[in-house]
């Protein structure tokens, strides 16, 4: 694939410090109460749910007691490289030329789930049934994003209708630039231990710009060229180690 | 031209050709996908206008700042409020998914309701408000007419100090009942230890966010202990704060748990023996003379030995930790290493501002006296009682008293009978509630001394260790008063239903947030309308009590809950410090003094002795009082204290005493709680089950966490089917092998197994507090929740 390399418009990202994430799961439900994600009776069920932000848990496999447990929260990449938009045969997805966010358009889609099988991160999700909302509990459902039927793939837009808020906002007062913290998704506002950054990779003065440089950054299957914008932090080797498939010998 | 095959063909193919090219079949796609997506039960979210209410998060006693976005009518989203002091914009699972409390149909009571079909069948009649009530207040003048109103009993689960608490005790005390009881929790441990050592009445308050090294219990303090907004949003700081000046926390836990992970070195004794290992790092504190020397020798009792008035020689703290407690003592107690006991106790020792703090999980269950009482006194060695950064004694939120109740002869005659549950007699001095001794009671006897039970704001069948007992105990109550907005478990087993508002919808206020260092005063305000035909359960108590009359009606003269509630925050600005006025801290939430006199040492100390005690005189009183009606030796038997002499005075290791035969039940069963799980009297939110792990709950099975070497013994492999039984019963559970469990113990999660509730959440897992065996805490007799003996059987 042809790298597109453009430095104009706004490269959202994201960066998770793994060294201060606990856990907690705040963010997976933010992130569901945000964009009206529904709950089905089997959550346990994770072939069939939806998790846009899903939190996967991984330890060092060190015995007792040297056990160490880390989270790793994982919402959708938001490739610069996005392996789910060129197979869309519905032009139901596509990656902005201006914020460099990856779209999903449900109305488009045709349920083919394509993008599903060429996402190496899991992080697209099908609409096996209709959305449940039982006994009332519509009523907490947000204009902001609208439900999903069934039959369609949804995932993680960065709060897409956060962006186009803020924007609403700056346009009013006649300012054309967002501030670094005007725009920000649910799960990142709503982390308790600010372990999630985001900001435009494009400004070397905003957090990310900065985080992304540490030696303790990478980001997950990066040797797949997807260029994922969304980075981790951890100080720790094992669990750096545990981001990409590595020979014997081969991670330093 | 004419019509020819040849012709017709070209005409056809040019057209499909000219078509293909045009936009209309990519269009005629797009709307049919579009079209086939339309369906009428696919919900449309109404538009509005936005607002955003602030107000307090009143799911637990933290009294997190929360922010409520609206749209129209409509509540949409909960966010952490960062103007909040007690949180700082981080909030919990719990408390973001509040909406799926307030907007879930399937788990609310919609309007009162009396049941019609025997107990359990879940027929219920829909009545009037003014009936119920009517109802319940002709029950309790049969009861004060018949001059039986102890038959009336409250088990209670709103925060202590909230108004709430009080004014169901002013209803059940000016009734003439002293049966007013509240679910166990670890404040009240917190407390008892305070008042043993301290004199002061208030729960021990922590300023974790100035200490450098944190010596933690056993606290989940990552986990969601005490109020999780601000726990997590200190831990933010902490992991801020840089290499250098970085927070140290040090935690002891038997697993491997989110605090144990992120801490910077974890401690794994054997469950119950915490106090052992307290013990251990004071032996090397005082054996280096590495401890604070100026409180110790001015403004402590009982750390030398000394002579009382008799002249009778006693032990002091010191010598009995150094004969005791030397650490290979405490290695064969505890099975920590010696030299890593030694280590923690040079780095507590040498920390500029160390701070030991004790609890358990997520601090919601009570814990055990002694062992509170010796963490704490590693507090008191490096004299960092009342100091920044360590344990800090505060007076109370200065609320205004409401006017005395006058009791009536009735009243008065019900108020001198003893307690169903014993607290506070002579055998359980310290204690003010003890809901197991209230199921005992009833079901020793024949028939139930309770006539009348009420319950606010807690599910017992569900969270009480033991249920089944307490459930045997309901079974035999002639009449039970549920306030509960939710159909719990409990609610579900009451004859008459009186729901309450959810906290979206009410006014109601919590005392001193738990484990904050400052006392605040919060009060939430109502973001919605009330949505169901619910009533807020301080006007039902204050219209009770009218219908009551007498003099019980005199003790409730408000018209509403508000007005009482404001009557006692005139106090707050009477107080004289700021000028503030009801509308100013209804406005903003909350009230508070954010700076604290430090020190002070000579006049804090309200025991006896006037000092901080490592003798705590009050046990001496209790002992002494005790022992006028029991032998003295009876009266420790009595009080479940094993050991003898001085120490029985002063913070010690007792070992917890199990009945359960350590053959037939090898193993250890520790309930173990999770952030992202509610384990409390309300039920865990469908948006919560996202957050589950597939090795925590798959299905209907919920999954224990084993060591892999423990489950090799049973011939256990991830994923197999087995059975736990304990004394008390069994659960059938799937096994995770889990490195981070410490062999020989079983780790269930608190939070799932509900019998009630809808679909989201019923039947799924178990439930841990059906077979806990529990045994009664030395000195404090409350329930020991987490020394369960069980087998494990492989199916």
């Amino acid at each position: 694939m042809k790298k597109e390399k453009y430095t104009k418009g706004n490269k959202y990202g994201m960066v998770i410090d793994l060294d201060k994430c606990i856990g907690c799961g705040i963010c997976t439900i933010a992130c569901a109460s945000e964009n009206n994600v529904s709950v089905l009776y089997d959550e346990s069920d994770k072939t069939r749910n939806i998790t846009w932000l899903q939190i996967y848990m991984v330890t060092n496999g060190k015995e007792f007691p040297e056990t160490e447990v880390v989270y790793i929260p994982r919402p959708c990449m938001q490739c610069d490289n996005p392996p789910c938009v060129p197979v869309c045969p519905a032009t139901a997805t596509r990656k902005d030329p201006n914020t460099r966010i990856v779209s999903q358009i449900y109305t488009r889609c045709i349920g083919c789930r394509y993008c599903m099988a060429a996402c190496p991160y899991h992080a697209r999700y099908f609409n096996w049934f209709d959305p449940l909302f039982p006994e009332g509990m519509d009523r907490y459902l947000s204009p902001e994003v609208s439900p999903r039927m069934r039959g369609v793939v949804e995932k993680c837009t960065f709060c897409h209708h956060r962006l186009m808020r803020a924007k609403a906002k700056a346009y009013a007062e006649g300012r054309r630039d967002l501030k670094e913290d005007e725009y920000i998704p649910a799960c990142v506002q709503a982390c308790p231990t600010k372990a999630i950054t985001f900001g435009d990779l494009n400004k070397p003065k905003h957090k990310v710009s900065k985080l992304i440089k540490s030696p303790y950054a990478f980001r997950l299957l990066e040797r797949l060229n997807t260029e994922p914008k969304v980075y981790y932090m951890s100080t720790k080797n094992w669990v750096r180690r545990m981001a990409d498939n590595y020979l014997e010998g081969e991670f330093k | 031209m004419e019509l020819s095959r040849r012709n017709f063909i070209k005409f056809a193919a040019g057209g499909l050709g000219g078509t293909m090219l045009s936009p209309l079949p990519w269009k005629l796609i797009d709307d049919i996908a579009i079209w086939t997506q339309n369906w009428s039960w696919v919900p449309v979210p109404a538009r509005g206008k936005f607002s955003y209410i602030k107000t307090v998060c009143t799911l637990c006693p933290g009294a997190c700042g929360i922010e409520v976005r609206k749209v129209g009518s409509r509540a949409v989203k909960i966010e952490g409020r960062s103007d909040y002091p007690v949180n700082q914009g981080a909030i919990c699972p719990l408390g973001m998914a509040g909406l799926q409390i307030l907007y879930n149909g399937g788990i609310r009571w919609k309007a009162p309701m009396k049941r019609v079909g025997p107990r359990g069948s879940q027929e219920w009649k829909e009545i009037p408000w003014d009936e119920a009530i009517d109802e319940l207040a002709i029950r309790i003048k049969g009861l004060r007419d018949k001059g039986n109103p102890e038959k009336l009993a409250a088990i209670d689960g709103n925060q202590s100090r909230s108004t709430m608490a009080l004014l169901i005790k002013r209803l059940i005390n000016s009734i003439g009942s002293p049966n007013y009881m509240f679910m166990p929790r670890e404040e009240d441990t917190h407390a008892t230890a305070n008042f043993l050592m301290q004199g002061t009445n208030g729960p021990i308050a922590f300023d974790l966010e100035n200490a450098d090294l944190i010596l933690s219990f056993g606290c989940g303090l990552l986990d969601g202990w005490g109020a999780p907004g601000r726990m997590l949003s200190t831990w933010r700081q902490w992991a801020n704060n840089g290499k250098k000046h970085k927070t140290y926390l040090v935690q002891v836990d038997p697993r491997a748990s989110n605090t144990a992970s992120k801490a910077d070195l974890w401690l794994a004794p054997f469950p119950g023996t915490e106090a052992a290992l307290a013990m251990g790092i004071a032996h090397v504190i005082i054996k280096g003379k590495l401890y604070h020397k100026k409180f110790i020798e001015n403004h402590s009792f009982g750390f030398y030995d000394w002579f009382d008035e008799k002249g009778v020689e006693h032990k002091g703290f010191s010598k009995i930790v150094l004969e005791k407690y030397s650490p290979q003592m405490v290695e064969n107690i505890t099975g920590i290493k010696r030299r890593v006991i030694i280590e923690v106790a040079k780095k507590f020792a040498s920390a500029h501002a160390p701070i030991a703090i004790a609890g358990k999980g997520k601090g919601t269950l009570p814990g055990s006296l002694y062992e509170f009482m010796a963490v704490h006194a590693l507090n008191a060695l490096k004299g960092r009682v009342n100091k920044e950064g360590g344990s800090l004694i505060t007076d109370d939120v200065p609320l205004a008293q409401w006017s005395d109740v006058e009791y009536d002869s009735v009243a008065k005659d019900g108020l001198i009978k003893e307690r169903v549950d014993c607290a506070g007699t002579p055998q359980y001095p310290f204690s003010r509630s003890l809901i197991h001794k209230f199921t005992d009671a009833i079901n020793s006897g024949h028939g139930s001394p309770i006539d009348t039970l009420l319950l606010c704001s807690a599910n017992p069948v569900y969270t009480i260790p033991d249920s089944q007992s307490f459930i045997e105990a309901l079974a035999k109550i002639p009449f039970i008063v549920s306030f509960s907005p939710f159909m719990d478990e409990t609610s579900l087993m009451a004859d008459l239903i009186l729901p309450d508002h959810t906290h979206l919808e009410k006014i109601v206020d919590i005392v001193w947030p738990t484990g904050i260092q400052y006392p605040l005063y919060a009060l939430s305000q109502p973001v919605v309308k009330p949505i169901y035909r619910t009533k807020h359960s301080g006007d039902v108590i204050i219209s009770l009590a009218d219908r009551i009359g007498g003099q019980v009606a005199g003790s409730f003269q408000w018209t509403n809950f508000e007005e009482a509630l404001k009557e006692r925050v005139r106090g707050l600005y009477d107080s004289g410090n700021e000028k503030v006025s009801w509308a100013d801290i209804k406005k903003n939430g909350y009230w508070y003094i954010p700076a604290h006199s430090f020190g002070r040492w000579t006049d804090i100390f309200k025991t006896p002795s006037k000092k901080f005690e490592f003798f705590s005189t009050e046990i001496e009183l209790a002992l002494k009082a005790y022992s006028k009606e029991k032998s003295f030796d009876n009266a420790l038997i009595n009080l479940g204290i094993s050991s003898k002499g001085d120490e029985v005075y002063m913070p010690h290791y007792e070992e917890i005493k199990s009945g359960a035969d350590k053959k037939e039940y090898p193993l250890l069963l520790f309930p173990m709680e999770l952030i992202n799980l509610a384990s409390g009297w309300i039920g865990n939110p469908p948006f919560l089950n996202k957050t589950l792990f597939n090795h925590q709950l798959k299905r209907d099975d919920l999954f224990v966490e084993v060591n892999p070497k423990t489950a090799s013994q049973y011939r256990l492999k991830e994923g197999s089917k087995a059975i736990i039984r304990s004394p008390k019963g069994e659960l059938k559970v799937r096994i995770h092998l889990f490195d981070g469990a410490m062999p020989g113990v079983i780790f269930v999660p608190f939070g799932l197994g509900h019998t009630a509730y809808d679909k989201h959440l019923k039947g799924k897992g178990v439930n841990p507090n059906k077979i806990i065996d529990q045994v009664e805490d030395p000195l404090s007799g409350q329930p020991v929740w987490w020394n369960t003996r069980v087998e494990l059987i492989k199916i």
